[in-house]
């Protein structure tokens, strides 16, 4: 194995010596993959949208995930909401660069998702860090019967600059669809505050029309001025191997999310192909 | 609830923050303006490569140890560490079991991990500590006392990692995890240590008639659209939005003095940079 050539000691491989960055190398490496839970339901909740307004949105919406739990596994993404603004507001006022917004951000998601997990937790519900997320979801899904995380990807430091301002790209949507991904999971559904997406922001056009299904791409070249959801999350959703598609759906409304769980067409369905 | 939006004491971008949405271009626009503080302007970032220097052992490794430790007295050093070999053959077999992208990533996070811990115990009798992506906040007080600290160079993005465009192999890696902590800090210098004088027009390790490029700007270098490069593509990507790093270096770690002519400023290598305004000048 010792290469004597070159001086390096590799391990035989497919891609030994090789070069990552190269492109015929890595179209190679295309190949099925394979779903780990494919059991799994992501249910993302809004901050802002859901638990800002405290108990009036927030508890019926348990009381459904609770109804739903013998029937659907569910595990529980949390947004930060109205916290996670006023410290981008300070934080950008003082100059810091996007990966220390990021880290600050997660913090209120976090807190978030320690409530909505003290919340459930007399029904088995446990709130796992991202490490955690690594290495126990499985075990703590076969053993307690849901789980809440995060929303926010734990990129922190190393969170990506956009292309445009000083926001970090990656939120709570981005975080639990990439849950739902690298899982295989069979549905992933965005709690927000409004039915779906809409041709114009429906809380200030009156003319906004309702959109029931649409392609990720389509949705792009749309070129919609604000969204329900992260538009980061578009753009993974093109990439995407086992998550597909993902539903957005009214939280304020009861019954939704159940109906959503079922596989009925409710809210907006946003699919790759 | 009371409307929480209504606070006298934020500032006007705090206002929009608070009451819009942060997918909205305009607000996005808005933080364009907003100044850019560097946090530890004087560290640099210097990435020692997984399958360029460690992977050679003794004698690659020790005059790089030996070159950093001759530097302690003059310069502040994250120095962070890429996978290499194993990570390789870890790859081939989790893409062969049919693992989604954000298992290859932990599994190539470990082996930039080893690799890390390799370099720790040979730079441990000069006080040089190892830190976990979760102990950064320790880092200002590591690199202040002691000159360096050492980590491992995956970003810490988990089984969050995205998919790339094309193929199974996690786009972000060891050289993106390094930029982006350069960037973060606003740091002086992003140097990558490999086992080449930096980019060739071809593989120089495969193809004879490749030439050496000193100098390059990102934009052009992502023109050429080679089908090979000397750095991960997401770096290039990375440096056209990033704010503080204008440029980035590499160098020969085989050859002596070229990381200590790096860090003292001298053009050795290949320096890719970013001359151009960024594109959110113009917005």
């Amino acid at each position: 194995m010792n290469d004597v050539s070159r001086g390096a000691q590799h391990v035989v491989s497919r891609l030994m010596r090789e070069s990552l960055m190269d492109k015929a190398l890595i179209a190679g490496t295309e190949a099925p993959v394979r779903a780990i839970l494919p059991g799994l339901n992501v249910i993302q909740i809004g901050g802002m949208s859901i638990m800002d307004r405290g108990r009036a949105a927030v508890l019926p919406l348990l009381e459904e995930i609770v109804q739903n739990q013998e029937w659907h596994t569910q595990v529980i993404g949390v947004g930060p909401g109205v916290r996670a603004r006023h410290i981008l507001s300070v934080g950008l006022d003082l100059g810091l660069p996007t990966g220390a917004l990021a880290t600050l951000a997660a913090k209120s998601a976090a807190q978030n998702a320690y409530m909505v997990s003290c919340l459930l937790a007399s029904h088995g519900f446990v709130y796992l860090e991202a490490p955690f997320i690594v290495q126990l979801l499985p075990a703590m899904l076969a053993a307690a019967r849901g789980a809440v995380f995060n929303g926010i990807p734990p990129y922190d430091l190393w969170e990506h600059p956009p292309a445009l301002g000083k926001i970090p790209p990656h939120g709570s949507d981005a975080g639990s669809y990439l849950v739902a991904e690298v899982f295989g999971a069979r549905s992933l559904i965005l709690v927000k505050d409004v039915d779906g997406l809409y041709t114009a922001d429906p809380k200030t056009s009156p003319q906004a029309e309702f959109i029931p299904e649409i392609r990720a791409a389509d949705l792009l070249s749309l070129g919609l001025a604000t969204l329900p959801l992260e538009p980061a999350v578009l753009h993974l959703l093109l990439r995407a191997k086992l998550a597909k598609s993902l539903r957005i759906v009214n939280g304020l409304t009861p019954g939704t999310l159940t109906r959503a769980l079922a596989g009925e067409p409710v809210g907006t369905l946003i699919r790759v192909d | 609830m009371p409307d929480a939006t209504d606070n006298a004491v934020l500032t006007e971008l705090g206002r929009r923050l608070v009451g819009g949405s942060l997918s909205d271009a305009a607000l996005q626009r808005a933080t364009e303006a907003t100044g850019d503080f560097a946090i530890l302007p004087w560290v640099n970032v210097v990435k020692i490569g997984g399958q360029s220097i460690m992977d050679r052992g003794r004698s690659a490794v020790m005059p790089v140890v030996d070159e950093i430790v001759a530097n302690l007295p003059r310069h502040k050093m994250i120095l962070a560490t890429g996978a290499g070999t194993r990570a390789r053959h870890v790859y081939s077999l989790a893409i062969d079991l049919g693992l989604p992208i954000g298992v290859l990533t932990v599994l190539g996070t470990a082996v930039a991990w080893q690799n890390a811990q390799l370099l720790q115990y040979l730079l441990a009798r000069h006080g040089i500590a190892f830190i976990e992506p979760e102990g950064f906040a320790s880092l200002p007080h590591y690199l202040m006392e002691r000159g360096a600290v050492i980590c491992q160079g995956m970003p810490p993005y988990k089984l969050w990692e995205e998919n790339p465009e094309l193929g199974r192999i996690p786009p972000q890696r060891t050289d993106t995890g390094c930029f982006l902590i350069a960037e973060v800090f606003g740091a002086r210098k992003m140097i990558y240590v490999k086992d080449e004088e930096g980019l060739y027009t071809a593989d120089p390790k495969k193809d004879p008639a490749a030439t050496h490029v000193a100098r390059i700007s990102v934009r052009d270098l992502l023109a050429r659209d080679l089908h090979d490069l000397v750095v991960e593509r997401a770096v290039l990507e990375l440096m056209l939005n990033a704010r503080h790093i204008r440029e980035i270096q590499f160098v020969n770690g085989l050859k002596p003095g070229q990381l200590s002519a790096a860090l003292d400023g001298e053009p050795v290598g290949t320096i890719i940079y970013n001359d151009a305004a960024p594109t959110r000048a113009a917005a």
